[in-house]
């Protein structure tokens, strides 16, 4: 019932940034409590706490697509090769990106670290490990997932906002296709599958690339800066974790914002910023809970 | 709504990047080779070939938004023919400053004190494996002001205002707004575009420090219950050990990566055609473009600055 | 049969406002009203795609408004409905697009699909267009398509948005000698909703108007061009003086 209703309906968008354009003036009941209803909440506290108030809105409706599409995974029916066709553009397409910007990355962060390191103490055997740790704790899987958050987050929003806009999605439903089961559960699938092993690539080619910096710039020897010590289990399932709960975020944040699109070609602009940033927010987010409980659940060794 | 519903005119002979007439003159066209070829069959063999058509593209995109870059440029020059001014229209430049800072003030706000807390997260297991807490306002706040605060601002503002900047334009382009503008001899560029860039690249390095400043706090707010460093010694550690040049580099990043946004979601928003359908890519194409540029400065710039 | 009863239905400001709309069992029903009248909204609500504010909308003696998502699947899976703006899966070639509801709604074979479809084309005037992809085609053969993927289930109810909307007058009157033949070869209950007020009014078996969200008239075609009232009288015949 949610998100039929609202697909077609000319409201407020939801998500974390109510855009001043299309939010009329008055925010009916999710602004009520900061502004009287016919003037529109002024200044930077206002503006931050009715984002606040449009997030929590925004959090209730994720969490109902999120079950609809736990709920189709196990009863729907799928459509043949949707589902390799969207790990082909969610993984093979983002391939080149991911391996670019978190080359860039890897290089950058060895460089700088290094660099600061040596102030404090002479001795660089133990920049590798420390970075490895890093790398596989955390880096890799939210660096990693800021980028996939723009390629695949912007692109499925953009895809499904567009449907929307031109109707196609109201002809789905004519089909008996529930846009959640026919447009979001194979993005999904495939985002879960291709983000981990992209993540996990991500993750090989930032290490490489800081280690090729190490050995050109610091003369830190291959073998030295490859070095495992430091990784324990429980940063690879902190590691895990991230891949997997990115992995399951971003495709349900931006299937969000593109099926509550409307108006036209603006409409669909409007969906893919907002995709693009709550994805991206999402995944911030994510990531401080997730370490924070890792911290709790793996205490480091002293 | 799209090209199909509107009424039909006579094609007319137009300017060479004539955006609407696409859907019209589908009768006689093959389908649109923009078509992200869902369903076209794809073999590995053709790798190479596609690796070649992949270098080419990004190589266009890079040079249009060169020859874009170099267009704007001319436009801030005072010249003759304007009187000695720039072709900058303030009033939208005004508008611009607002739009861009009140859309973006409360993400990077969250966003920094977020990322500020998670660096102190992060750096836990190393600070307390070599008891270096002494030097953890350091370590975050030479990460923050150097590297993560610049970049992650820049990304949040690339989704936020650039993607916005692409999807309004593209909008314009697809609704013929832009034509408009120019039978009014009105110069898209200098109206349209120049105040946007000029304000993206003022707004990002104003939302950089006070992204800065909340990263910080955020990072000594979480530094006392985590790593049991107070805030006073998180800041002395901060202090003493940091300098101009430390905030500096941030700052230069920060209005290169507002330049690479800027540049990026305008090319990629006059470039729009083919409906809403267009905009989505265009948007997506624009936010992705920028991130590659943001990294592969960042790269160019950390080793330049040193 | 179609009954609303007392149907509203509000966007920001109210569109739909007590809407009585009965069409009987087997009619071609045509819908007209000025600009933002609401008319599209109508065949949504009909459709189960919107859902009304209040009131009731009985298809066949059911009370839809009251059904959840799964019944109204069941619901829809009876109607064939053309779009607006044709609502073409661009991802999908022109056999594709027509076959699609064959696939999702019925246990029909390949065969089967393929020679429905190709009657379809054929029907419409656009035998052969399988392979080609909606991008390449131009908007009077898109919404013949629209047209073919609407019909293809032969579904006891069809709505159409607009079936001649930016067509040439040659086009449009040949759609909608098609949309009646195919009304009476199958016995179907059609609504029409278009402008095109001349090759409407030809056409249809009854017609509707609305007006600031209600029937404002309900009669035969001919009882519509001899209205008396002053705002259906200065629509049916074009004219500028009015209470319009």
């Amino acid at each position: 019932m949610s998100t039929d209703a609202r697909a077609s309906l000319p409201r407020a968008p939801l998500g974390a940034d109510a855009d001043a354009h299309a939010t009329p003036p008055s925010d009916g009941g999710e602004g009520g409590e900061q502004a009287p209803p016919a003037a529109k909440p002024r200044g930077i506290l206002a503006s931050i706490g009715r984002t606040g108030l449009d997030g929590l809105g925004g959090v209730r409706d994720l969490y109902s697509i999120f079950v609809r599409t736990l709920y189709y995974v196990f009863r729907g029916r799928r459509a043949k090769g949707a589902l390799a066709e969207q790990m082909y553009a969610i993984g093979n397409k983002s391939l080149f990106f991911v391996t670019f910007t978190m080359g860039c990355i890897g290089m950058i962060m060895v460089y700088q670290a290094t660099m600061q390191t040596k102030k404090v103490v002479p001795e660089l055997s133990l920049v590798g490990a420390s970075y490895m740790q890093l790398v596989v704790r955390d880096f890799a899987a939210s660096i990693g997932a800021m980028m996939l958050a723009t390629r695949v987050g912007a692109g499925i929003a953009a895809e499904i906002g567009s449907m929307v806009v031109t109707e196609q999605v109201d002809a789905l439903r004519m089909c008996a296709a529930d846009p959640v089961d026919y447009l979001v559960v194979p993005r999904f699938l495939a985002s879960l599958v291709m983000t981990v092993a992209l993540l996990v690539w991500a993750g090989v080619v930032m290490f490489s690339t800081g280690m090729l910096t190490g050995y050109v710039v610091y003369d830190i020897e291959l073998a030295t800066f490859a070095n495992p010590v430091m990784v324990n289990a429980g940063d690879v399932v902190v590691g895990l974790a991230k891949c997997v709960a990115y992995g399951a975020a971003i495709p349900i944040v931006s299937a969000h914002s593109g099926l509550t699109t409307f108006g036209g070609s603006e409409g669909v602009g409007w969906a893919t910023t907002r995709a693009v940033v709550n994805s991206s927010l999402a995944v911030i987010v994510l990531n401080f809970f997730i370490s924070t409980a890792g911290l709790m659940a793996f205490p480091p060794v002293k | 709504m799209t090209a199909a519903t509107r009424p039909r005119v006579v094609p007319q002979p137009k300017d060479a990047r004539g955006t609407s007439a696409l859907g019209d003159l589908g009768m006689s066209v093959p389908p649109p080779g923009e078509r992200p070829g869902a369903a076209a069959p794809r073999r590995w063999t053709n790798l190479p070939a596609a690796m070649g058509a992949a270098l080419l593209n990004v190589a266009t995109h890079v040079g249009g938004i060169g020859i874009l870059a170099g267009r704007l440029f001319t436009r801030l020059l005072p010249l003759p023919s304007r009187r000695f001014r720039p072709a900058l229209d303030v009033e939208v430049l005004m508008k611009s400053l607002h739009a861009a800072g009140n859309r973006s003030l409360p993400i990077v706000a969250l966003t920094a004190i977020f990322v500020g807390g998670i660096m102190v997260v992060q750096a836990t297991p190393l600070v307390q494996r070599y008891g270096a807490t002494s030097i953890v306002g350091w370590g975050a706040g030479y990460a923050i002001l150097r590297e993560i605060g610049p970049i992650l601002i820049a990304l949040m503002f690339n989704g936020r205002v650039g993607a916005n900047n692409t999807a309004e334009l593209g909008t314009m382009v697809v609704t013929e707004q832009i034509d408009a503008l120019r039978t009014l001899a009105i110069d898209p560029l200098g109206y349209l575009a120049l105040p946007r860039c000029v304000a993206m690249v003022a707004m990002l390095f104003g939302l950089t420090i006070i992204g800065d400043i909340i990263a910080l706090v955020g990072a000594s707010l979480a530094a006392g219950p985590l790593l049991g460093v107070g805030t006073s010694s998180f800041w002395n550690g901060l202090l003493a050990m940091l300098d101009e040049w430390d905030l500096m580099v941030g700052l230069i990043k920060s209005i290169v990566f507002g330049v690479v946004i800027a540049l990026s979601s305008t090319y990629f928003g006059l470039k729009t055609s083919g409906g809403a359908p267009g905009v989505g890519r265009a948007v997506n194409a624009s936010v992705v473009a920028s991130a590659a540029g943001i990294f592969a400065l960042d790269f160019l710039s950390t080793f330049a600055l040193g | 049969m179609i009954r609303t009863v007392g149907l509203g239905k509000s966007f920001g400001q109210p569109v739909l406002r007590g809407l009585d709309l009965v069409v009987p069992k087997g009619t071609l029903y045509g819908l007209i009203g000025p600009g933002a009248s609401g008319k599209s909204v109508v065949l949504k609500l009909l459709a189960g795609l919107v859902r009304p504010d209040v009131g009731q909308i009985f298809i066949e003696g059911q009370d839809t408004t009251k059904m959840g998502e799964l019944a109204l699947q069941k619901v829809r899976a009876g109607i064939g409905f053309q779009f607006q703006n044709n609502a073409l899966f661009d991802y999908l070639n022109v056999g594709d697009n027509i076959a699609f509801p064959l696939r999702r709604l019925t246990s029909a074979g390949a065969d089967e699909i393929r020679q429905r479809v190709a009657e379809r084309l054929a029907r419409v005037s656009l035998p052969g267009f399988e392979p080609r992809m909606p991008g390449g085609l131009s908007g009077g053969q898109r919404k013949r398509v629209g047209i073919a993927r609407a019909t293809i289930t032969q579904s006891p109810l069809v709505l159409f948005d607009e079936p001649a909307a930016g067509l040439d007058p040659v086009t449009s009157r040949k759609i909608f000698d098609l949309i009646r033949d195919e009304q009476r070869a199958t016995g179907a209950t059609a609504v029409v909703v278009s402008s095109d007020l001349d090759n409407l009014l030809a056409t249809v078996d009854r017609v509707g108007m609305i007006l600031r969200g209600a029937l404002v008239f309900d009669g035969t075609p001919d009882e519509a061009r001899a209205a008396t009232s002053p705002a259906v009288r200065q629509f049916v015949h074009g004219l500028t003086e009015g209470p319009l």
